[in-house]
């Protein structure tokens, strides 16, 4: 058995030695350098472009515009409209004109600071809410890139017959994934003259389809390989250095290293919605909820990234995870000069959290009920209805998590003035958005008698590489780990989709499951289980040519529909709660996060630390997106100003892990990484009230913020 | 240029380097030792970490000339003798490691700590992790690794 084992990572060796191959560290002979000429202004049309500076310099090879693209100028994981190299325009500070190619690092970047862009700024539009009005139009299509709605029974007629009424608006903003490793990359030309680029990436597939659309050329030509990743968290799925170097390649016929300087990911990578969240909600005097009704307004800034997959997740998440019988949500996302913002892990989802849980800690107050009574007596559970009218049929574990919390919370007590305890509860839907994403991968076995699993499923760390091959020893009823993993590359690999929406233990772990099957049948009839050697089995396949063994599975889930977005999104869910204690400093401002317990239903825990693994760093990003982080445009320039959490700001954690077996799940697993995240801010925000009275609503709660607030309160009370 | 001479984990090393030039690019670019890692280059997470006299430094604020005459350690100094150091061991098992960008820094100031204390407290390994940056982890499983490590060597007598 290897599933439910602390099997130790397959990657961890070479990454304790310091020896695994980071996308940094990739190296060629005779390489060249690359980097970006960026946009200083948010939104301008470039009217002269003066590179003979730059060009003079000695040691620059090649200057790259958007004329000099082959194929076609546009790249977008969802839909094609942001440029590899802006076109006349730039839309927003960052944004990428030109690719120096130079000998050296240091040459590439001394040329394109040599580069003279003359600007003519256009009108600069700044948040959503101008963008609602602005005549000015970001794309010709018009400045509302997507409008999604969840309408369930009559939530207005609801409101009237319901007892208690709370209604607030909250506020989110920019995050940065700040992975350590910044994006980076080496291209070069194979003996056969084909594209190859090797990258830190959350997607193999999608980015050689992007290279192969960019260069013209057919996707067959165009290798890429994902390095040893230094994290992702969502940012790293959109094409970040590939589409350069691949240009680069094609210019120079010379391999091309290029990686971006924390300035540079900062600057112009993606970033987490900030979301505006008008949220009413309704219950009865017995605590049941009645209605909901929800406004979300989103900025995507001024490219569609993963704004329209926020836009929709973020509304069919909008009730968190409880069953309520009327719905309206209307959540819209808007094009803005501002930072493009992505995918980042949790999708709109951790700050949709902010609200119901604040919300329901509020209806709760109102009443006189426990936070967590309310929670239970309105959990979704088996046979529930979402708010998308999805039957739960399987696997839902919000209740046994509450119940695993529930001796902690009833003995909490407050051991001095400003400490304070809060709670914070999340579904989260696994896979992507009532539509198709199949995994595949494919098995065959080598003639030193070794079954070879070929994936791929990037692993960015979380640890999917050896999940999926534990899953693939039990499927196969193997007794030692007689596996040899080839993995993430296009040339080896079949398309796994993306490491993304926690769907690489659910959806690739069941494409494993599938193969394994094949394999298995396959072994039965050679006489494996019978105790033939695998090794004689492998030599007798060689000989009639050795069978490949394919896995696939897309998840079940209908397509909502497009005005009321009812349906089944998704095949499971996970559940999760989390419960924090904090100590606020009335004087300072201060909120030190002191203790988490965080319980999370995950089908089935196939490894065990990793799974903590993902709960202690979602705490860890939670903390940082409820007290620190916040990405401030022209202003977080670097570390300095953008604030991490470090081992000093995390508070002792307790994880507790629920099974609730998901039966359409690889034996039973649902997923982990996204929903680590996901409450814990909510649960921060719950606990500063509990300690102060202060109802924080805009994040994060950092120390100024924090200050002000309670200097506020005390004006009030005086 | 200048010639600068230094033990690198254990051994003489000598190498031409530019009066300004960093540490962290000595050893990464002259040296070919890539696991020390730069994700800031301005001193703000720590990945850059070695050890100069057994003491965490950021190689990308140290200027390679100030490597002359002192003991460099990286982190391939601890598995020199050709097996896995205790920390490296108790990374591996305790699940200390995600995308492994921050873990050979880690490593390193770890290392340091126990050098400089053998019984280290929850709150001293946090201490000397502090100025290394995990986006990854939320630092348990290390902060467990390196307090389990501890243990391993106080029986070991080993540093
Ligand atoms: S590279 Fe970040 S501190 Fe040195
Ligand atoms: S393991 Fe990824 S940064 Fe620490």
């Amino acid at each position: 058995m290897f599933i439910g084992q602390d099997i130790t990572r397959v990657d961890a060796l070479d990454k304790v030695l310091g020896k695994a191959a980071f996308a940094h560290d990739l190296t060629k002979n005779n390489m060249l350098f690359a980097c970006v000429v960026r946009s200083s202004r948010p939104h301008a049309v470039l009217k002269r472009i003066d590179v003979s500076a730059a060009r003079a310099l000695e040691g620059v090879v090649k200057i790259i515009s958007h004329e000099d693209i082959p194929g076609e100028n546009l790249f977008g994981a969802i839909k094609k409209d942001q440029p590899f190299l802006a076109a006349g325009r730039v839309r927003y500070k960052g944004e990428a004109i030109l690719i120096v190619v130079a000998a050296t690092e240091e040459t590439a970047r001394r040329a394109s600071e040599l580069v003279r862009i003359e600007y003519e700024d256009l009108e600069n539009i700044s948040d959503p809410f101008l963008s609602i009005q602005s005549p000015v139009l970001i794309h010709d299509g018009g400045n509302l890139l997507s409008h999604r709605k969840v309408i369930k029974g009559d939530a207005a007629k609801a409101f009237e017959s319901s007892d208690v009424i709370v209604e607030n608006t909250y506020s989110t903003t920019w995050i940065d994934h700040a992975y350590m490793e910044t994006e980076a990359g080496l291209g070069y030309l194979d003996d056969r003259g084909r594209m190859v680029v090797a990258s830190s990436t959350q997607n193999i597939h999608y980015k050689m389809k992007e290279i192969s659309r960019l260069l013209a050329i057919p996707p067959e030509e165009v290798r890429v390989i994902q390095a040893t990743t230094g994290g992702g968290f969502g940012g790293k799925l959109d094409v970040t250095v590939e589409g350069y170097l691949a240009l680069a390649v094609w210019h120079t016929k010379r391999p091309v290293f290029m990686r971006y300087t924390r300035e540079e990911s900062l600057l112009a990578q993606t970033k987490r919605h900030p979301l505006y969240i008008v949220y009413k909600t309704g219950a009865r005097k017995d605590g049941s909820l009645t209605a909901v009704e929800v406004n979300i307004v989103g900025d995507t800034g001024p490219y569609n990234s993963y704004g329209e997959t926020v836009c929709l997740r973020a509304a069919v998440h909008a009730t968190g995870p409880y069953e309520v019988p009327n719905v309206l949500v209307n959540s819209r996302m808007f094009y803005t000069n501002n930072p493009v913002a992505g995918a980042m892990r949790g999708f709109g989802v951790p700050q949709l959290a902010l609200a119901h849980e604040s919300q329901l800690d509020e209806i709760a107050g109102l009443i006189g009920m426990d936070p967590l009574d309310i929670r239970m007596k309105n959990a979704l559970k088996r046979g529930s209805l979402t708010a998308t009218s999805q039957v739960l049929n399987h696997s839902a574990g919000l209740l046994e998590t509450l119940k695993a919390i529930e001796p902690a919370w009833r003995e909490r007590r407050k051991e001095r003035p400003g400490s304070g305890f809060g709670l914070g509860c999340m579904y989260y839907g696994i896979g992507n958005t009532g539509i198709s994403n199949p995994s595949s991968c494919y098995l065959t076995l080598t003639p030193e008698g070794r079954v070879e699993m070929h994936s791929g499923v990037c692993d960015i760390g979380q640890g999917s590489d050896t999940v999926l091959l534990q899953i693939l020893c039990d499927a196969l009823g193997m007794e030692e780990m007689g596996i040899d993993l080839v993995r993430g590359d296009t040339d080896t690999s079949y398309d796994a989709g993306s490491t993304s929406a926690s769907r690489q233990t659910y959806i690739s772990g069941m494409a494993v499951c599938d193969a394994a099957q094949k394999l298995k049948k396959y072994l039965k009839e050679q006489g494996y289980y019978d105790g033939k050697p695998l090794k004689d089995i492998c030599r007798d396949a060689a000989d009639k040519g050795v069978p490949i063994f394919e896995g696939y599975f897309d998840p079940p889930t209908t397509a909502p529909d497009p005005e009321t977005s009812q349906g089944a999104p998704y095949a499971t869910y996970a559940f999760a709660t989390h419960m924090t204690e904090v100590d606020v400093d009335e004087v300072t401002g201060v909120c030190k996060a002191v203790k988490v317990h965080a319980a999370h239903d995950v089908g089935r825990a196939i490894n065990v630390s990793n799974v903590k693994g993902q709960i202690y760093g979602g705490v860890a990003m939670g903390i940082g997106l409820a007290l620190m982080e916040e990405f401030i445009p022209g202003k977080s320039e670097s570390f300095d100003n953008y604030y991490l959490p470090t081992s000093m700001d995390m508070p002792e954690v307790e994880a507790m892990i629920v099974e609730d077996r998901e039966p359409t799940g690889p034996f039973g697993a649902k997923g982990v990484g996204e929903p680590a995240l996901i409450p814990q801010a909510a649960a921060v925000v719950n606990a500063i009230y509990d300690a102060t009275g202060i109802r924080m609503r805009q994040l994060p709660c950092d120390i100024e913020r924090l200050k002000l607030a309670l200097e506020k309160d005390k004006e009030n009370k005086r | 240029m200048k010639t600068i001479r230094f033990l690198l984990n254990g051994k003489e090393a000598s190498i031409e380097v530019e009066d300004n030039e960093t540490l962290l690019c000595a050893l990464r670019e002259r040296l070919g030792i890539t696991s020390v890692k730069e994700g800031c280059g301005i001193g703000e997470c720590g990945t850059c970490t070695v050890l100069v006299d057994d003491e965490p430094h950021y190689s990308c604020l140290t200027l390679a000339s100030k490597a002359n005459g002192r003991d460099i350690k990286t982190v391939e100094y601890l598995s020199s003798s050709g097996v896995l150091h205790p920390l490296q061991e108790a990374f591996i098992r305790s699940g200390a490691v995600q995308c492994g960008y921050c873990t050979p820094a880690m490593l390193l100031s770890a290392y340091s700590l126990l050098l400089r204390n053998a019984n280290p407290d929850a709150h001293d390994i946090k201490e000397a992790i502090s100025g290394n940056l995990c986006r990854c982890t939320g630092y348990i499983q290390i902060e467990e690794a390196i307090k389990n490590a501890a243990e391993i060597c106080k029986c070991n007598g080993q540093d």
